[in-house]
């Protein structure tokens, strides 16, 4: 049977919220375009659709520990469809110097193995100040994995993520 | 799409959004009565379909501009109202729904069709306060006197209070993450 945090998860991914930005091709579960199957419960691998860019993908894959969803975070970070594996540095996604996305896609922090954003399991943990600079983005039992894909859809489509 | 099955998403007020599956040759009332949203005597309700956009296309010396998006008859089938490229459906009390924003101690209104995004309303504040471009893009709305910045793709009828039909929000810079 599965357990609670994956039937949440689940149910999430079944809901209008999620099902609208897959249908406009914003997000999804990877799947049919090129991975057999899902890793064990509490892994999940999903696509995120990003902005053209020249010589850049038109999506990037995460892998998301998915451990308490949801009342715990999510965590994770980018992830290499073919080598399937954490995505390399140099291809990962970029942003204007200083800006959002080059912060949230940091990887001079942690090795990389998380986003710098309050919705990540790792960075929430580390910054104790977070919830009082930035209250509207408090991960609590009412966000879902959509959420979290908003916020990386929306760095990915910003004027300032630049490519790789 | 004959006989194909449609994935429609229903929103109203107060209560979470509804996937439900529909056949092209449904009235639309057969569905949201199937799905429950619709009951006897609810007949003071309006149904809207699709996502709105109008207010991006205003131009800029419209002061308090309106969304002419009509309420749909609700006896027309799935096929007619053309739900397949629609998909979203919106059962709400309010015609409008008038959004206040505030920036910079100006405010700017416009009354909204409760089917529009956030995404849409934060696009057209951008417009309307000379935002636009890369830098513009860090501002994203907050309700007012709250920290409550509502997802781009969450709808403003689902954001307003059942018995009100209007939403005030701030125009704020989001933060990037420091420390």
């Amino acid at each position: 049977m599965d357990k609670p945090d994956q039937r949440l998860f689940d149910a999430d991914v079944a809901s209008v919220d999620f099902r609208a930005g897959a249908l406009k091709g914003y997000w999804g579960l990877a799947g049919a375009d090129g991975l057999a199957e899902q890793p064990a419960w509490p892994s999940r691998i999903l696509w995120i659709a990003a902005a053209p860019r020249e010589k850049a993908p038109d999506r990037y894959y995460v892998q998301l520990d998915l451990s308490g969803y949801r009342t715990d975070a999510p965590t994770g970070t980018f992830w290499n469809p073919n080598s399937k594996a954490t995505l390399e540095f140099g291809l990962r996604p970029k942003g204007r110097p200083g800006s959002r996305v080059a912060m949230v896609f940091r990887t001079d922090w942690e090795n990389g193995r998380a986003f710098y954003h309050p919705y990540d399991r790792v960075a929430a943990k580390g910054h104790a100040d977070w919830p009082r600079d930035q209250p509207s983005l408090i991960w609590d039992s009412d966000h879902t994995i959509v959420h979290y894909l908003e916020e990386i859809h929306s760095l990915l489509n910003s004027g300032d993520y630049v490519g790789l | 799409m004959v006989g194909e099955e449609l994935e429609l998403f229903i929103h109203s007020q107060g209560v979470k959004p509804k996937v439900a599956m529909a056949r092209p040759h449904e009235t639309l009332r057969e569905v949201l009565v199937r799905t429950e949203v619709l009951k006897e005597g609810h007949d003071d309700l309006l149904v809207f379909v699709g996502e709105w956009e109008e207010a991006l296309n205003e131009g800029d010396e419209i002061e308090e501009g309106e969304d002419r998006h009509d309420a749909v008859d609700i006896n027309l089938t799935v096929e007619v109202l053309e739900l397949h490229r629609h998909r979203h459906i919106h059962v709400h009390k309010c015609k409008r729904v008038a959004v206040e924003v505030n920036f910079n101690g100006r405010t700017k209104r416009h009354r909204f069709s409760p089917a529009t995004t956030v995404g849409v309303v934060t696009r057209w504040a951008r417009k309307r306060f000379k935002l636009e471009g890369a830098a513009g893009a860090e501002y994203v709305l907050q309700i007012c006197k709250t920290t409550k910045q509502p997802r781009p793709s969450e709808h403003l009828g689902e954001l307003v209070e059942p018995s009100v039909c209007a939403i005030c929000f701030d125009l704020v810079k989001e933060i990037t993450p420091q420390g």
